[in-house]
This record gives C-alpha cells, structure tokens and sequence, in this order.
C-alpha cells in the first residue's frame, strides 16, 4: 500500500501549482546566484593579486579583533553563536562599563568621541563596510594580555562572540601568498576533485532556499484535505496513519529533491568543461552534496510544515519557519566562508574553497546535518501521532481555535 | 460472525452537552433508517460507527468487533459523510483510484472494480471529468461510489440526498436499495421521504435520545386513525393549526384542504383517512398528538 500511495502522492505533488512556483524560484535563484559561475584558475608566480585568507599574525588578530569590540561596544549590541545558533546579546551597565574599561586598556580610547574618530579613521572613505574595520592595538599590549581579555570579555557575552578563541583565528583576514594559492588550487583539485568544491557552493546557495520553500509545498499539502472537505473520506480508510502520513512525507521529499539534483547537472557539466584534463573528477560530488548536505534541510523544512500544519490545520508552520529560516540565515552570515557550521539549519559555505575549513569542521557539519534529519524524521513521527487522533475525534485543536466544534459535529 | 450493530447504552457528550442519550439499537442486515431533525444527534452516531469520533460511554459492536478496535471497523465500513468533496483537480477515476489505494486494494482490484461502479452510479462517462465539474448529484453518486469501493460490509450514508433535485433523489434512493440487497446500510436524514422509499427498519432520534425503533409499518400503525382531512375555509386554519398537528394542506381558492392529526374525529367535516410515514413521524415527534 505504502508503494502505490507513495506514487499517488508524487503525482499530487506535481499536479500542484506551488511546487511549480517552488521550482521556478529555484530555476531563478539558481541562475542568479551561480548562473555566470567562475572556476578557478591555476595561481601563476608574480600575479598582483591572490586573494585573501582568513588568520594572520598577532597584530593583525588584535587589529581586527578590536576593531569587532569597539564597534559592537558603540553599538551596545553583540552577535554571540552560544550553541551555534544566532543570538543578539545587550549587556547590562555594569558589564558594559567592564567592557569600556577592556576597550580603554586595549586600544587607549576611552570617550566615546575617540572611538568614534578612530572608528571614522579606520574606515578611511569607504562608505561601506562589510564586518568590522581595524583598530589599532595600545602600545604595549601583550598578545597574552590581550586574549586574557578578550577570553573575559566572551564569558561576559555568554560565549560564541567574535572574542572567543577559535574567532580570534579567523577574524584577521590577510592577503595570500602564491605558495599559499597554490596550495589552495591544488585541495580544490585533487582533494576536492574539483566538482567536491563547487558541489559545496552549490549546496550553499540552495540550501537558502531549501531552508524555506519546502514547508510552503508541506503546508498546503495538509491543508488540502480540509480545504477539499476530503478529511472523512481519507480518515475511515483502512490504511494506517503512518502509511498515510510517511508516504506523503517521503513524496514531497523526493519531489523536492529532484529539481535540485536536475539543476545540479548544470554546474556538474560546466564544472567538466572548465576543468579540461588531468584532474580527476567526482562525478557524484553533487549527488552526494545533494543528499548529504541540502536533503536533512528540505526534510526539516518539510516536516515543521506537516507537523503545525496538522496539528492547528493552520499554515503556522509557514511563519514558525520563516522566523527560523530568517534568523537562521542572517546569523550564518559571518560564517559564510565556511569551517564553522555550527548547529544552523542552513550551514555556508560560500566560496568554492576553504577545503581545509570544510575538512576541520566535517564532524560538526555531519552532526548537524544527521541531528536535523532525525528530529525531521521525529516530527514525521509525531505528525502521525496527531493525524491519528485527529482521524478518531480525539484532536481538533482548530475547532478550539476557531470556535467551530459545534459546527463540525453537528448532528 | 454476527451480521449486525449492536449500540448498547450509549452515551455522547460534547463538553457538558450530551448529544447522544442511553442509546441503544440492534441493526440487522438491509436498509435501516435513522430519522430525526437536524441536530437530533444522528451525524454523531454515524461518526462514532465509523470509529471518527470516540464514544463517551457505552458499548458498540460491530458484526460482533467492538467499535474501539478502528482499524478492523475501517476495514468493513463504508462512509459518505454529509458534508463532502474530493480533491478538485483529480478526475472522477483518480479520486477513486486514490481513495482505493487508501482502501488496501490491489492494482488489478481497483482496475476491475472501478469501472464496475462508475457504471453502477451511472457516471462511466465522467471517469475523466474533473471533480470541480461534477454537479452536486453526481457528486453524491461518486460519494456512494468510493463508500463501496472495498465492497464493505457496511455502508453508513449521512444525509445523502441533501440538496438533490427529485430526480436524482429517487435515483439515489434505488442505488441504495441495490446495495442494501448484500450489507448493512444505514442511512441518516431528515427528509421522511427517503425513509419511506427505503427502508422497513427504523429508529428516530430525537434530542439524542431513540424514540422509536421498529418497522416503518409499527411506525404507521402509531397514527392509525388518528389522521384527518377536512376542507376549511382559510380563516379558520390558524385556529386549527394552534389545536391540531398539520401534516399538509392544500389551497383551493378559498378554502384550504388540510390533512391533520387528532386523537378522536375532531368535527363532522372531517374525514378518517390512512396514515402516512410523514403523518407517524409528525403524531411521534410531538408527544404522540398534542391536544390531539
């Protein structure tokens, strides 16, 4: 039964005009984003310019590090990761004087004014300015001094700031040597086998929209039932809620599935026309990225739709998710150039790099991915468990909402 | 097993209001109909035999299974609610197909049993006609349809000739005939028309509570002279509706012919006739004859 529902389902969700629309945005999306792709090239000695990496020295770390604490000091704001998840932290005054007191022994700036100027000074003409500029560290500053403070000022933040240990690494960007892009090339080729790395880029700019698009299709697929006055018809069938439930969940799964991995072949054949001979492929690199990477957020996607969706007969889910996906995205934004995954539902990595990044923090990424399949599976779970109360008069939370009990069990 | 429903002290509660009160009935094999008004509790005692809606108290069995274990009832009932649809976009085959898959049938079941009752609702030339499309008695007649789809023992149809034209009522009202030739049918309404039609055994519900369960001829015999006619002229109807239950009337000119219940020959005019369902349903429904 399971077998024929299954495809019942599959031909529902094809029939149905938002999956079109999800396609559509995804068509858009795709050619917006990796449309015109550009794949690297092989680093030549005497280029004027390599690129940047992130770390550096010591006096660069503080340069840039400072440059994040004056910055959110003036703005009495803090962007803090405590458990991987985007978190806005305002200290109280007394942590706030605290912190003007680090800021003061670590640059000499103490008056508001002077931060400001020094500010105004690092940002030079630019009116834009992506992160944070440097700040110059005090004369005689100790690197030890200076993480001991910053370590008090990351426990003050409740942990996860830009001053934490493992920021301090990352948060100076310098510019790459030719040895340094070499070595960059040659991951990208031979440990990524070119098509690893832009499968990643692929799967970081799809897994945006797979973030949200999905629980539209999972919300009016529940919905259906009710809007189509279908509910009793369905519910005293012979098959089971699971059967009803699961086939419909794995459906829309696979059905969302399929036009990424169709897209996908597109940067899959660019990528083997850019890398000519001699590098070795992994032809399966996006199939595998596809799965691994962007099905556990197309699943939980899915599943917040189906499981509020049944539960309130509402599209909750919709805006439940959107609040998740939003703060979600906005707060992967500093981790953008991957390595630093996280617990978020839409891991970055927006660059075709950084395979080093990539092979540090796999353990992380693997244990997010695999924790947001099985609590999607789990909700599925819990989905079949309201259908089936639902399905013997056990459960009308939307009658309780919408006064309409009466209504439905009018005699 | 027993080919029967056995309702033994039934009781229904919806928050602090009961809508079903010790209700109990035995229901054999053939048409059975449940008459009452709207909101005497008859949708409910359907949704709780086809395991929708989980009884308050009480005992069900059915073909001798208690009606808790759902999963075997599922199995054996077939339902059409009163308020229903299908999915829109699906054509009339789809929708079966569909609701035949959710039915534990086979491909090579489905393939054979579809066309077999497209035909026998006479809808074998709308297989590919869209459900939005489908007017409100074909509608019913696919409804009837996907109910037998799993050829089930029982067939529970709420209120199936709502909003039907006279034609297509009578229609429906021979389909269930046939199919209550092989399994339990009961059918809820209101109208006591279908009733009549239908069925020979009967319950009315009245305020959740059973008023009379038996043949539609014990129904009868009930108002058994007790039934009137009289031509009156049109003044003297109101006061005769305040004193006696009218069951119909008809103008002529200006005077009314007025069919009437009264426990005894009320004035001299007035002329004994048979009793109709309608006459029976209208003498018990109020009190058995008010002043009458």
């Amino acid at each position: 039964m399971f077998g024929h529902l299954f495809i019942k389902e599959c031909k529902q969700t094809a029939k149905s005009m938002i999956y079109w629309l999800i396609i559509l945005i995804l068509l858009i999306f795709f050619n917006s984003q990796l449309g015109s792709m550009e794949f690297a090239e092989k680093p030549e000695p005497g280029q004027e310019d390599y690129g940047m990496v992130a770390g550096g020295d010591e006096q660069a770390t503080m340069e840039a590090t400072l440059g994040y604490l004056v910055s959110e000091y003036r703005s009495g704001s803090f962007t803090t990761y405590p458990i991987g998840f985007y978190k806005t932290v305002k200290p109280s005054q007394k942590e706030l004087k605290r912190i003007h007191e680090i800021v003061t022994e670590t640059t000499g700036l103490s008056t508001d004014q002077e931060i400001d100027d020094a500010m105004t000074a690092a940002q030079g003409d630019s009116q834009i300015v992506y992160g944070s500029s440097p700040v110059k560290p005090k004369d005689g500053l100790t690197f030890e001094r200076f993480c001991a403070l910053m370590e008090e000022t990351d426990d003050m933040l409740g942990g996860g700031s830009n001053y934490s240990k493992e920021s301090l690494k990352t948060n100076a960007k310098t510019p790459m040597t030719y040895e340094q892009a070499l070595q960059q090339y040659n991951d990208l080729t031979e440990k990524d086998h070119f098509t690893g790395a832009y499968a990643r880029l692929f799967s970081d700019y799809m897994g945006i929209m797979l973030g949200i698009l999905p629980v539209f299709l999972a919300a009016t697929r529940g919905m259906r039932d009710r809007r189509s006055r279908m509910q009793a018809l369905i519910a005293s069938r012979k098959a089971s809620s699971a059967v009803i439930i699961f086939s419909r969940y794995f459906s829309m799964i696979v059905m969302l599935m399929l036009p990424v991995l169709l897209i996908s072949c597109i940067p899959l054949s660019e990528c083997i026309k850019a890398a000519g001979g001699g590098i070795r492929l992994d032809y399966l690199a996006f199939v595998k990225y596809s799965v691994g990477w962007l099905m556990p957020t197309a699943m939980i996607s899915t599943a917040v739709g189906m499981v509020l969706t049944e539960l309130t007969d509402t599209a909750l889910g919709v805006l439940v998710q959107l609040i998740w996906w939003f703060l979600s995205v906005f707060s992967s934004m500093s981790a953008m150039h991957g390595g630093i995954y996280g617990w978020d539902l839409v891991p970055r990595h927006n660059t075709p790099f950084n395979y080093e990044g990539f092979h540090a923090g796999f353990s992380q990424l693997a244990a997010n991915r695999a924790l947001y399949a099985g609590i999607s599976i789990l909700l599925a779970a819990v989905t079949v468990w309201i259908y089936s109360l639902k399905r013997k008069g056990r459960l009308d939370i939307r009658g309780k909402l919408f006064g309409n009990r009466k209504r439905e069990h009018k005699a | 097993m027993s080919a029967e429903i056995k309702i033994e002290h039934l009781n229904q509660y919806y928050g602090k209001k009961q809508a079903l009160k010790e209700v109990d009935l035995t229901i054999q094999q053939g048409m059975f109909g449940l008459l009452g008004r709207n909101g005497a509790g008859k949708t409910t005692l359907m949704k709780v035999l086809a395991t929708l809606l989980p009884k308050s108290d009480g005992r069900i069995t059915v073909c001798g299974i208690p009606v808790e274990d759902s999963a075997r009832i599922r199995k054996m009932t077939g339902y059409l609610p009163q308020d229903f649809s299908m999915y829109p976009n699906m054509s009339v085959y789809e929708a079966m197909d569909y609701l035949g898959v959710l039915s534990g049938l086979s491909t090579a079941e489905r393939r054979k049993r579809i066309p077999y009752l497209l035909e026998k609702v006479n809808l074998q030339n709308d297989r590919k006609t869209k459900v939005k499309a489908l007017s409100g008695g074909m509608k019913r007649r696919l409804g009837i349809a996907q109910a037998i789809l799993h050829n089930p023992r029982i067939l529970i149809v709420d209120e199936p000739t709502a909003g039907l034209d006279p034609e297509e009522r009578v229609r429906f009202r021979n389909l269930l005939c046939e199919i209550a030739e092989e399994r339990i049918v009961i059918l809820s309404t209101h109208i006591v028309g279908d009733i009549e039609a239908t069925c020979e055994q009967i319950a009315v519900l009245n305020n959740g509570e059973i008023l009379y369960q038996g043949t539609v001829s014990g129904l009868i015999e009930m108002a058994d002279g007790k039934v009137y006619t009289a031509q009156i002229s049109r003044h003297e109807l109101p006061q005769l509706k305040e004193r006696y239950i009218v069951t119909s009337m008809l103008t002529l000119g200006n005077n009314v012919m007025i069919r009437f219940i009264a426990e005894k020959k009320p004035f001299a005019s007035a002329e004994s006739c048979d009793a109709g369902v309608e006459d029976a349903y209208m003498y018990l429904m109020n009190g058995e004859g008010s002043e009458a």
